[in-house]
């Protein structure tokens, strides 16, 4: 019980809950030992949830069917127009993909879990912002990241970057080898044609975006030459634009785009063929440049926006003895000292502030009836900057507040909880709710504004504005 | 629910801020010092890498069409700018502007960062400093400094180019209803002891109940219908809007203005592909800034640069793109310039010619177009450029684009 508990406990549990966590309404399932609640966590993301939600097999046969649309559009039937054949262009499966990643957020027992999730989907971003990996991206989360968000980052590294999602985003689908059999064929046809070659070679997006993005970072040690080779070792490892893809393949990796030959990177050999990529990600997973990186985002992610490199240090040790076994640096991040500071450090993200305020105000559950606020929940994320799904670069969304700071940021974040309270603020109690949520963490200053509100509206956007639910 | 502005409502505001309630940041929402007709400037940045040999095809290179391959193919003939260059065919309105006088092109410029990261290159463009994070600020940020004169960002956050010590407002469309100035005020006091909310929430305030810029901001012409890139939030309409907000007398100076996916690794030459589109999109942006500061009276008071963070490779890649490279191009134009000029060394195209073999090299640093701007039609001092705005620059000599 509430009353029965030390302050210090009470601190912890909101730490937990709303740090650590996605926010909760009431923190007595969590206080008896808020340690405890985050670490038996740890472990696989929960299944989404939601309707309509495709397999990568499916996706991928959607992604077919579309090409196929697209080039009948072409020359449509008699009688059809090019609309007519192009119609629904993937949007059930984006808004399905998109209302499942909130819903499921919203509603999650586990929400460490889940931030871990969005943390790694952010990691390996696959974005619709790019018309080829449109269909693809929740796929991508729920069977690439979700899975295996507390294993080993080798594995999370191999299941991300053999993902149709990630291989077409960076368009490794359409690179290939200089000496590999397809341009040999493409050559000689367009010969006969008189035209250029469709395919001629490398194409290094996927390359890059792996070293500097998804592992070494930017300084974490490589060259040009590096890149270049990486590339020409990726080069097979595609889907295909239409049928003809083999999609029930058991790896999506097509030996006619394959650069013959052996590849050296970073000053290691790799043979040709498909296990070259295999090696790759083994070697890339135990580099010291990426357990720094990992731990440098990860403590980023939950602590400072510039994190104590004590910390840092730690987590990359932790990193390197287990070799890269994620559970166990999630569990020295628990153990920090640095992550429990009382004073919140972190700005939430629009998405986190949107998911957060659907869980406090009790709308998760419900979030999947019709319920105005989840219905238009992928709206209020768009107006706010942060449209579910559509991450502007493979960098993905940033996660430092002075880049969620702009004014109009903020404003955009005051006219949502001016609406969210408009619409349900008459039926709850936001000064009891900001205590049973907050604890010791809102402060006194805050609960008085909350007090003094005109009326309930008023009162729930004052809360769901407070700085202590703005931060985490 | 949506509040029309009136009167009343700024009544209550000023009300509060009398009462002092607000704290001393608040009371530079009102601050609008600068006199008319001071000279105004837009950074324009395209994210992404533009390919500025796709953008400005060196045609008279004889070098040119074997080392382009398909990518020196244009589904129509070039824009011809002199002997040596020509603009893409989508390029159209800035080809006016360049007969005109109105704009110039700078070829062969880049960044004293020549590897091949998009957010490192970002970051050293938009930090003015030499290495990636070696600054933690924007060189037009540092550029306004604490004078009076205010910066605006059409987007919701403000891109590191602008942050500094000195003033600068967001904005963006907004699908949202106004929260009530009374909610804001309770805000503003429950931000007291959170200074960086407090300071976002201050400068949003006077970009939204301010009754001059509101007034005519709500009563500019809507955007053109059909038009995808005129949509709200479009570059298109934000460029209108900046316009806008340039002409006020107590506007903003200076204003920025982001277009992203410009990172063609892929089918660049496509004649409806990111790549033309981004270009006529480009072209239409800039057209509608001209068009809304011709219309406020300060086109002929206005220089605006248009920069990328790195060109690409000089030879198309296996799959009918670019991978990242070095140098490219750059535009200057307004009414104040002296245009219809190709300001560059011309490095050549040629492999031995080129950086590390693969890109265009760089041989115009475009610091020294941002340096000639900033000096010739900001007034900024020589030493203030090399020491606040551009630090370690003292090498890079000022380009002379105003005469």
């Amino acid at each position: 019980m509430a009353a029965m508990m030390s302050d210090s406990t009470r601190t912890a549990a909101a730490i937990a809950a709303h740090r650590f966590g996605l926010g909760e309404a009431s923190l007595d399932a969590i206080a008896g030992d808020p340690q405890g609640w985050l670490g038996a966590q740890i472990g696989p993301a929960d299944s989404a949830r939601g309707e309509g939600l495709l397999s990568t097999e499916q996706a991928v046969e959607l992604v077919h069917a579309e090409a196929e649309k697209r080039r009948l559009a072409r020359n449509p039937p008699p009688g059809t127009t090019a609309e007519q054949v192009l119609a629904g262009h993937y949007r059930e499966t984006m808004l399905a993909d998109a209302r499942s990643r909130l819903v499921t957020a919203s509603a999650t027992r586990r929400p460490f879990a889940e931030r871990l999730q969005l943390f790694w989907a952010n990691h390996f971003t696959v974005s619709v912002t790019k018309g080829s990996t449109r269909g693809l991206v929740g796929a991508f989360e729920r069977d690439a990241i979700r899975p295996h968000i507390a294993g080993s980052f080798e594995t999370l590294l191999w299941s991300s970057t053999t993902h149709p999602a990630m291989l077409r985003y960076l368009d490794n689908h359409l690179s290939a080898g200089p000496h590999s059999r397809i341009v040999a064929r493409a050559a000689r046809r367009s010969q006969v044609m008189q035209e250029g070659p469709r395919v001629s070679g490398l194409n290094e997006n996927l390359a890059r975006e792996v070293l500097e993005l998804h592992t070494l970072g930017v300084d974490g040690g490589y060259t040009q030459a590096d890149v270049t080779a990486f590339a020409a070792l990726l080069t097979g490892w595609r889907i295909g634009n239409g049928p003809g893809g083999d999609a029930t393949a058991a790896l999506p990796f097509d030996p006619a785009w394959h650069e013959p030959g052996r590849k050296t990177v970073l000053g290691r050999s790799y043979p040709e063929g498909a296990e070259a990529l295999r090696r790759v990600v083994a070697d890339l997973a135990r580099h010291a440049s990426t357990g720094r990186f990992i731990a440098t985002k990860l403590a980023r992610h939950f602590v400072a926006d510039d994190p104590p490199t004590e910390l840092v240090d730690r987590l990359a040790t932790t990193y390197a003895r287990s070799d890269g076994q994620l559970g166990e640096v999630y569990r020295e991040l628990l153990r920090s000292r640095e992550a429990w500071a009382p004073r919140p450090a972190k700005l939430k993200t629009p998405e986190e502030f949107v998911v957060s305020s659907a869980r406090l105000l009790d709308l998760g559950e419900r979030a999947t009836a019709r319920n105005p606020l989840a219905s238009d929940i992928g709206a209020s994320l768009a107006a706010l900057g942060q449209r579910p799904h559509s991450p502007p670069s493979p960098a993905g969304w940033p996660d430092r507040a002075e880049d969620w700071l702009g004014p109009e940021a903020v404003w955009k974040r005051i006219e949502w909880a001016h609406r969210v309270g408009d619409r349900i603020g008459r039926s709850i109690d936001a000064r009891a709710l900001a205590r049973a949520s907050l604890g010791p963490l809102i402060g006194e200053s805050s609960l008085q504004q909350i007090e003094r509100a005109a009326d309930g509206p008023q009162a729930v956007a004052l809360l769901l504005m407070a700085p202590e639910f703005q931060r985490r | 629910m949506r509040t029309p502005f009136n009167p009343a409502r700024r009544m209550l505001m000023r009300a509060a801020l009398s009462a002092g309630a607000l704290g001393p940041l608040a009371t530079l929402s009102f601050a609008g010092t600068s006199s008319p007709g001071s000279n105004r400037f837009v950074m324009v940045i395209l994210r992404g890498g533009m390919d500025g040999l796709y953008a400005v095809p060196a045609v008279g290179d004889p070098e040119f069409a074997p080392a382009r391959g398909a990518l020196a193919q244009y589904a129509s003939t070039p824009l011809p700018l002199d002997a040596m260059f020509a603009l893409h065919p989508n390029l159209v309105q800035l080809h006016a502007m360049y007969g005109r006088g109105e704009s110039s092109v700078v070829h062969a410029v880049g960044l004293p960062y020549h590897e091949r990261s998009h957010f490192d290159a970002q970051q050293v463009l938009e930090s003015g400093g030499t290495r990636p994070y070696e600054l933690t600020s924007g060189w037009l940020g540092r550029a306004l400094g604490a004078g009076p004169a205010k910066g605006l960002a059409l987007s919701t956050t403000v891109p590191l180019v602008l942050r500094g010590p000195g003033i600068v407002d967001t904005w963006a469309p907004s699908t949202l209803p106004d929260p009530s100035a009374d909610l804001v005020t309770r805000l503003e006091r429950m931000y007291g002891s959170d200074p960086a909310l407090a300071t976002a929430l201050a400068r949003a305030k006077a970009l939204h109940f301010d009754t001059t810029m509101m007034a005519e901001v709500n009563g500019a012409a809507a955007p053109t219908a059909g038009d995808a890139a005129a949509r709200p939030g479009g570059f298109v309409a934000l460029a209108q809007r900046a316009a806008e907000f340039l002409s006020q007398s107590s506007g903003p100076k200076v204003a920025v203005l982001e277009l992203g996916g410009w990172d063609a690794h892929a089918n660049e030459a496509a004649p409806n592909g990111a790549t033309a589109n981004n270009l006529r999109t480009l072209d239409a942006g800039l057209a509608a800034l001209r068009e809304g500061l011709l219309a406020g009276r300060v086109w002929r008071d206005t220089v605006v640069v248009v920069a990328t963070e790195f060109g690409r490779e000089v030879a198309i890649n296996g799959t009918l793109g670019c991978d990242h490279g070095s140098g490219g191009a750059a535009f200057v134009l307004g009414g104040a310039i002296k245009g219809g000029r190709v300001l560059t060394d011309w490095p050549g195209l040629g492999r031995k010619d080129r950086f590390e073999g693969r890109d265009l090299r760089t041989t115009t640093d475009l610091r020294a177009v941002l340096k000639g701007v900033l000096g010739d039609h900001l007034r900024l001092s020589a030493r203030s450029l090399d020491g606040d705005v551009f630090p370690g620059s003292d090498a890079v000599r000022a380009m002379a684009v105003m005469a």
